[in-house]
């Protein structure tokens, strides 16, 4: 009608109104008569679903299951009579985080822009802490005070860098080294050491467990996949076939089998009085699991690498392994780092399978505190809600800070 | 003295190649050691504290009860059955949640990339919330869903026949028939199904060769069911039973306990569902990404030459983009496969969960090789598959 219209006057008729609110609208929303019922059956069943969720989250539910298990949720049962008998064992977990927040702050100053988003949330989020209306007294007086201290020591990490020139790049990763063997020795404690009663790894769990699984098996699952990428594509039989195995047989079986037939073989292949340590065997296990993955990951990298670059490389004199370590690799991990970060936050994820060998992490403390308390059933929902959140939080900020070093490296550009 | 100037090759312990091969082969000892000293200290332990070795146990009886199982089962049936009832249940999981998670992925996929910008939004937080969630978390938040639901006694009903309570969803299934009738009628559906195929070959090569319209779907399916419907008939008459009857669920006994149909535990629900959404999230991302990996111009000739958007996306995004979608599909599918070994942590007796208690009672290590060579053969077939169809798409494409 309207095209008839204009053209018996002779003139287009006028172009529909594009910009502003109205505009974006109508471009986003109603674009056609399909677009424009879909926006409303949409939004009415978003409206239902969020006034349904509302009434839950603020009415219905009941959210004393997170306030009783509290500090569960950081440590497990760490500071529990069974683990740290007849002292106080919680300053502990809170130094390490002392120390991890100080290199937070750190890395916020040389990092920059990304490294201060980490640093301040996880500041002020574990001050925060302090101020929850939890049952704390009976951790200590000091709790509230270390964690309460979190902040000022982000901003004492940071300036120690601005204001100072002992922190550079390596130092901060020797630093970041020498903290988690801190917090390794903190948590273990030292025999004979006032306050550092030896702790056993059993009572080890909570956040603290999942994370430093976590940190162990990212930091050492790349250079592995690393090196058993480079061994499947090498081109000698043995070492190749040696990859090939492995990567084949981590990647076929599940991880929560792994870690169950680790528990039971193990032990079987050691003198019976060898010490066992289940945390160190989880993070060979999740680690190697991981590294199998990571090498396929890079193994496409590499793959996807133009012939011309070693041809290039090769041309100019550089060696087999200088052309392998400056010029292939550099831009093979370059390319996949969507994917490498894919496989850490699928690690970060894993690490909730460890209560397949008792270890009660943080979703198994839940879990095990709603068996032993038949009184919170009802509450479960509650509670599964929140351990989503919270590693949701972690994940999503893995995926974020990747995101921002993509941007930094130009991936997808050239 | 005269210095010998004749060339006397590189020497041995600085020849590329022998340093090679010296030390793969020091490497490959190096690890066959390793792994033999392992398994040999795990045998010498196995000697000294008594605990049984082999395979000899297979054949003995599990004389262990299998919560929720596919197949009959009673708790003296022998260990390889009972290994096999769980690997039965491992797989129907994967089969039912890799159908549907590959339906809601791509539901999900497409929702991403619409130009509703509220529509898009909800498919991006669905995405990033669900793949960023342990399963586990999951799994649990769905299992006590079902758990928190009524006791069987004061449970839903739902239309009458399904049951809705704390033990699961029990629904009308058909059972078979009087004797060998269901197994007769299922062959004879199979060759009904095959017959089908070839009509739909038939059909579609007459269209290729002819360039007449012969629906090679439509005919497929037709002799398919018609096959089927004559074969039920033919069972019918012959033995005097239908293969298959519905079975409805109902009340039974003093606890009220839901016989008949098919039950759903609270286990197997919760897995399903857990599975199924968290895997869509992946699914959806590579549906996306094979999606934006079409030529944007492939799209804007479709339109031009007037094919709705529906069309455009189903004629032609679809078939190119599968060949980018369906490598890191089939690794999703395995990954679904291999993540129902979380099915333990809520009650349900996957193939992990029963090798688990079967340590218990039998040796360890022998149950780890058959749980190890079950995943292969899982991993193998779904490869198998996906590289059949993959070959197919792409010899169809040109």
């Amino acid at each position: 009608m309207a095209f008839n219209n204009a053209q018996a006057s002779g003139s287009a008729p006028p172009p529909r109104y594009q910009a502003g609110i109205a505009g974006w609208i109508r471009e986003n929303l109603f674009s056609s008569r399909f677009n424009g019922s879909l926006t409303v059956i949409t939004a009415a069943l978003l409206l239902l679903a969020a006034w349904f969720c509302l009434r839950w989250v603020l009415l219905t539910a009941d959210w004393s299951v997170i306030a009783t298990i509290g500090g569960g949720f950081f440590i497990g049962q760490y500071n529990t009579e069974l683990a740290c008998p007849g002292q106080n064992c919680f300053w502990r977990p809170q130094a390490g985080l002392l120390l991890v927040t100080l290199l937070l702050g750190m890395a916020w100053g040389v990092v920059g822009r990304v490294g201060m988003q980490v640093a301040l949330a996880v500041g002020i989020v574990s001050a925060a802490l302090a101020f929850l209306p939890y049952d704390m007294e009976s951790m200590g007086p000091d709790v509230r005070i270390l964690l309460i201290a979190n902040l000022p020591v982000v901003f004492a990490g940071w300036a120690l860098v601005r204001y100072t020139s002992l922190v550079t790049v390596q130092r901060l990763v020797i630093a970041g080294v020498i903290v988690f063997l801190l917090i390794l020795v903190l948590l273990r404690g030292l025999p004979g050491v006032p306050g550092m009663q030896p702790v056993s790894v059993i009572h080890w769990g909570g956040l603290t467990l999942n994370l430093l699984l976590a940190v162990a098996g990212i930091v050492l699952s790349l250079p592995i996949g690393i090196a058993l990428a480079l061994g499947r594509r090498s081109n000698l039989p043995i070492v190749k076939l040696l990859c090939v195995v492995f990567i084949e047989i981590f990647r076929g079986v599940p991880l929560i089998t792994l870690l169950f037939m680790s528990q039971v073989l193990v032990p079987l292949a050691f003198p019976e009085d060898f010490p066992q340590n289940s945390v160190f065997r989880a993070a060979v296990i999740i680690t190697l699991f991981s590294s199998a993955y990571m090498a396929e990951n890079i193994r496409g990298g590499l793959q996807a690498l133009s012939r011309g670059q070693v041809e290039a490389a090769r041309a100019l004199g550089l060696a087999g392994w200088q052309t392998t370590l400056l010029i292939e690799l550099p831009q093979a991990i370059r390319n996949v780092i969507p994917a490498i970060v894919g496989q850490f936050i699928a690690l970060f994820k894993d690490t909730s399978l460890v209560y397949i060998i008792g270890m009660l992490d943080v979703v198994e403390i839940g879990r095990a505190f709603i068996q032993g308390n038949p009184e919170y059933l009802g509450n479960a929902r509650e509670l599964f809600i929140f351990l989503a959140i919270v590693f949701w939080i972690f994940t999503y900020s893995m995926s974020y800070v990747s995101g921002r070093i993509e941007e930094h490296m130009g991936v997808g550009r050239r | 003295m005269m210095r010998n100037l004749t060339y006397q090759g590189i020497p041995i312990w600085r020849h590329a190649q022998v340093i090679q091969w010296a030390s793969q082969i020091v490497s490959g000892i190096l690890v066959v050691v390793l792994v033999a000293w392992f398994f040999i200290n795990i045998g010498s332990a196995i000697a000294e504290r008594n605990i049984p070795y082999g395979f000899s146990f297979l054949s003995r009886g599990y004389q262990t009860p299998i919560g929720q199982h596919f197949l009959p089962y009673k708790s003296s049936d022998t260990f390889q059955y009972a290994l096999f009832v769980a690997f039965t249940n491992t797989l129907v999981v994967s089969i039912i949640g890799v159908i549907l998670a590959t339906a809601l992925g791509i539901v999900v996929g497409v929702a991403r990339m619409s130009s509703n910008w509220l529509v898009a939004k909800m498919a991006a937080v669905y995405v990033e919330f669900f793949r960023n969630v342990p399963l586990l978390v999951q799994l649990f938040f769905w299992f006590y869903i079902v758990l928190a639901l009524p006791p069987v006694r004061e449970g839903y009903v739902v239309a009458g026949n399904v049951y809705v309570n704390n033990a699961g969803v029990s629904v009308p299934f058909p059972s078979p028939g009087r004797g060998d009738a269901a197994l007769i009628w299922l062959a004879l559906a199979a060759a009904a199904i095959a017959l089908g195929f070839v009509a739909h070959r038939m059909m579609s090569r007459r269209e290729e060769q002819m360039g007449i319209a012969s629906y090679p779907v439509v005919y497929g399916c037709v002799v398919a069911v018609v096959g089927g419907a004559v074969a039920w008939f033919v069972v019918m008459v012959t033995i005097g039973t239908a293969p298959l009857v519905i079975s409805i669920p109902a009340p039974e006994g003093a606890f009220g306990r839901i016989a008949g149909g098919f039950t759903g535990s609270a286990g197997l629900l919760a897995l399903l569902v857990g599975l199924i959404i968290y895997t869509s999230s992946f699914i959806a991302e590579i549906v996306r990404a094979g999606i934006q990996s079409v030529n944007r111009g492939q799209i804007e000739a479709a339109r031009a030459l007037g094919l709705a958007p529906m069309a455009t996306l189903r004629n032609v995004t679809f078939p190119q983009a599968l060949r980018v979608i369906i490598p890191p599909l089939i690794s999703q599918y395995l990954n679904l496969t291999k993540n129902s070994s979380l099915a333990g942590a809520i009650g349900y007796s996957d193939l992990t969960n029963v090798a688990k208690t079967m340590t218990q009672t039998a040796p360890a290590v022998s149950i780890f090789v058959l749980i190890m060579l079950s995943y292969l053969a899982l991993s193998l077939a779904y490869s198998l598959i996906g590289n059949l169809y993959n070959r197919h798409i792409r010899f169809a494409g040109g």
